[in-house]
């Protein structure tokens, strides 16, 4: 009775929950469009698969001739796991009005309901191609019946593998709350994994061009023959179906019954997150931290403190520290640099090298100078604007605040590198260039940020690990990545050539260096002038 | 100090906001003297903040004007030190501590580096905040986060000073702390624009009350004439006047009309 109840109640809070995602997906034009747009372009490139599985569908002649099934049938359910153990740590850890729900339902109805929403939310976002492409195989095979058999052999696997998740997800939630410093270090090493991930998979990748080791081999020695028998039962009733194993249907009876222990697991998991207290009090609550003290008040250093537009820099800087998450936006630049910077390092010769990090160190510093305080200078200060818009300090000093901290930030990469690739056997006169020139770009970069962030605010709080953070619009960041990437690649490749004399003066390279300085040095002097503008006229209505 | 050469602190004329086809404020005329405390009341979504925001120029009215001391509200350069402002969400930077956050907004404010340390001293002393100045406003409660954001819109003596729900959510004796020093800046002659649901705050500073409905000032005068037109009887509290004039306006309109005439 308890438990038929739990299910209705978690049913009922699953619906809650999809519907209020949906809702969120859906709330305003911007991310309609954005979801347009998406769509668009996964829906496009769904259209030109389909042909080809229909193709596979039409030749296939049994079940191990499928490419890659082997490895697919092992990473599926473990891409579950992982997938549901991560969504849990980040997100699904807690639910919105917590108080509410625990005090009305049994944890077992919340768990339940979380892990249905979730399942929802990806059948939402994967469910429609999936059965897209299934449809297309099917019909290939000539047996529209793949298309339920293969929905009920993986329903047992994404169940099994959703609550499973949750449970370990949410158990390692438990253990970060009793090591606060494993969970601070973790945050760091996450982005610095991530970071590293990015830029070995580029090597690894030319590794498996370029090596001799074939990704066949590899991927053959990540396939498990039980887990492959049993995803073979999804072809039970077409033409290429193979005998039922004794094994697939153990396996079928394992995901079955590991279903409900999962969910049991979670639910005392969940239980013991949700209704114990923190071992330590959590230094956001801890009044009595000496740990969040500051033992002076607000005294910027040199040069910060010379000029108001440096001490309100200081106060950006000073609040990113303590509160990093604001730098959360900066890791596109990781999905950007990384695979050229594999790519790079790889292909460069040892002459050339110092050159490269020169180069790479600029691009980082101009990239971080708009990017890092420029691009949602209306957003993220919207919670503060009943006081900075009443205050004696005009806009145009809060935006040079913004141009400094992002200088401060960006700056010491942009000269820095260039100086220290001398070291490493560049020429001083191509270390000392690029830093003057990247430093010219990094203002450029700076000014830029402040108008495209201005025209286009974003005012929505999101949780990014455990704080509540502003995030600039993707849009923005996109259009501030492709623009000012693409320029400053392109003004250094000029300044390269330059400097190893390739350049030769002539009417078409004074027509095309115009063309490039013109929307260089007009369109951030343009885009300043349109954030003064912005700020000074901005309402809060 | 607060300048008292001008006999209107806040003037607004006809002050309108619509958002599309909704009217959130429906032609507000207010004129309150300098060194008035203005008690202005409505129950949830008559639209106080809406008028605040508008006579602070943080938004802008569809039609109507206003005046602060003299200034147009739409010349934020000017109109920017005559007032304060204590929005009902505390405006504060969660990373900072509270020196740090009053010293940078003093800085923001132009005030002098060694009169804004004496002031802070002397505020967060007066609002026994001193001891837990240097923590980080994250930390804080919310009546320590309160009295910060108090503390930060009245650091700079402006004429007015704008007070959205400024003692809600806090503990007695925080709450009195911010009554009484509401009195104060009265008596030095800041004229101090309350806004609040809790009455007996607005009966005991208040001088003059506004009663806002639906977008329309359905009642204004001392307490005791409110209470009067509202004609809720002998020995009804203020509280009865307010229930009064927000559920049956027409009455109160004509209440208003004949006490006028």
């Amino acid at each position: 009775m308890n438990l038929r109840q739990d299910l209705r109640h978690g049913g009922r809070i699953g619906r809650a929950e999809f519907v209020r995602s949906v809702r969120g997906y859906t709330c305003d034009t911007r991310r309609i469009l954005g979801l347009a747009v998406a769509l668009l372009f996964f829906g496009g490139n769904l259209l030109f698969l389909l042909p080809p599985i229909y193709v596979l569908g039409r030749s296939v002649r049994s079940v191990s001739t499928i490419p890659y099934f082997g490895p697919a049938a092992t990473l599926l359910p473990v891409g579950l796991f992982l997938l549901g153990a991560l969504r849990t740590m980040e997100r699904l850890g807690s639910v919105d009005t917590e108080d509410l729900l625990l005090t009305t339902v049994h944890p077992r109805a919340v768990v339940v309901g979380l892990i249905t929403a979730e399942i929802g939310r990806l059948l939402l976002w994967f469910g429609i191609p999936l059965v897209a492409i299934a449809g297309a195989f099917a019909v290939g095979l000539g047996s529209p019946v793949f298309l339920v058999t293969a929905g009920i052999v993986v329903v047992p696997i994404v169940c099994c593998m959703a609550v499973w998740g949750y449970a370990v997800g949410i158990w390692v939630l438990r253990i970060l709350r009793r090591l606060p410093t494993v969970r601070r270090v973790l945050k760091v090493g996450g982005i610095l994994a991530l970071i590293s991930i990015v830029i070995l998979s580029q090597v690894a990748a030319r590794y498996l061009v370029t090596g001799n080791v074939s990704i066949e081999t590899l991927l053959s020695l990540i396939s498990l023959t039980p887990l492959v028998d049993y995803l073979a039962l999804g072809f039970v009733g077409t033409p290429i179906s193979a005998t039922i194993t004794p094994t697939a249907v153990v396996i079928l009876v394992t995901w079955i019954a590991l279903t409900p222990v999962g969910l049991a697991v979670a639910e005392r998991q969940a239980t013991a997150l949700w209704f114990t207290d923190d071992p330590v009090r959590n230094v956001t609550t801890d009044t009595l931290s000496e740990t969040t003290g500051s033992s002076g008040g607000f005294s910027p250093p040199q040069p910060f403190s010379w000029t108001k537009a440096g001490r309100i820099a200081w106060g950006h800087l000073l609040r990113a520290v303590r509160h990093p998450q604001e730098f959360s936006h900066l890791l596109m630049l990781v999905f950007l640099v990384g695979p050229m910077a594999g790519t790079f390092f790889q292909s460069s010769s040892g002459e050339r090298f110092p050159v490269l990090v020169a180069g790479t160190g600029v691009l980082f510093g101009v990239y971080l100078s708009g990017a890092t305080f420029g691009l949602n200078p209306l957003g993220d200060a919207r919670p503060q604007f009943p006081l900075v818009l009443l205050t004696e300090t005009t806009p145009r000093t809060f935006l040079r605040g913004r141009v400094v901290a992002g200088l401060a930030i960006g700056l010491p990469f942009t000269i820095l590198v260039p100086l220290a690739s001398i070291a490493a056997g560049s020429r001083p006169l191509y270390g000392i260039t690029f830093a003057t020139v990247g430093t010219g770009f990094s203002l450029i970069a700076a000014l830029f940020a402040l108008g495209l962030g201005c025209a286009y605010p974003i005012y929505e709080e999101r949780e990014l690990w455990g704080a509540e953070t502003v995030a600039p619009s993707t849009l923005v960041l996109i259009s501030y990545s492709f623009v000012v990437m693409g320029g400053t690649i392109i003004g250094l490749g000029i300044t390269w050539f330059g400097l190893t004399g390739n350049l030769i003066v002539t009417g078409i390279l004074v027509g095309g260096l115009s063309v490039y300085l013109l929307p260089t040095v007009g369109l951030p002097i343009l885009s300043y002038w349109y954030s003064q503008r912005r700020y000074r006229r901005y309402v809060l209505d | 100090m607060p300048s008292t050469t001008g006999s209107v602190a806040i003037e607004a004329i006809e002050l309108t906001k619509r958002y599309g086809s909704e009217t959130a404020l429906d032609g507000i005329s207010l004129s309150i003297p300098t060194g008035t405390v203005y008690g202005f009341l409505g129950p949830n979504g008559a639209g106080k903040t809406t008028t605040m925001r508008l006579l602070t120029g943080l938004s802008t009215p569809t039609s109507g004007e206003a005046r602060i001391s003299g200034t147009p509200v739409d010349d934020r350069r000017a109109l920017v030190p005559h007032v304060g402002y204590l929005p009902e969400t505390p405006p504060l930077y969660e990373e900072f501590s509270a020196r740090e956050q009053l010293e940078y907004v003093a800085d923001l404010r132009n005030i002098p580096p060694e009169t804004a340390r004496s002031r802070i001293g002397s505020y967060l002393e007066r609002f026994e905040l001193a001891d837990d100045a240097g923590k980080r406003i994250n930390s804080y409660s919310k009546g320590m986060e309160q009295k910060t954001a108090f503390i930060q819109s009245v650091l700079h003596d402006p004429d007015v000073l704008f007070l959205d729900e400024p003692t809600s959510g806090l503990d007695p004796r925080a709450a009195r702390t911010i009554r009484q020093s509401i009195t104060e800046f009265a008596d030095a002659g800041t004229t101090v624009f309350l806004s609040t649901h809790i009455l007996p705050v607005v009966k005991e500073v208040a001088d003059t009350v506004g009663v806002l409905f639906e977008g329309r000032l359905v009642a204004e005068g001392t307490p005791d004439e409110v209470k009067e037109r509202a004609e809720t009887g002998a020995g009804s509290t203020l509280e009865d006047a307010f229930l009064a004039v927000t559920s049956d306006v027409d009455v109160v309109a004509e209440a208003t009309a004949e006490g006028d005439g």
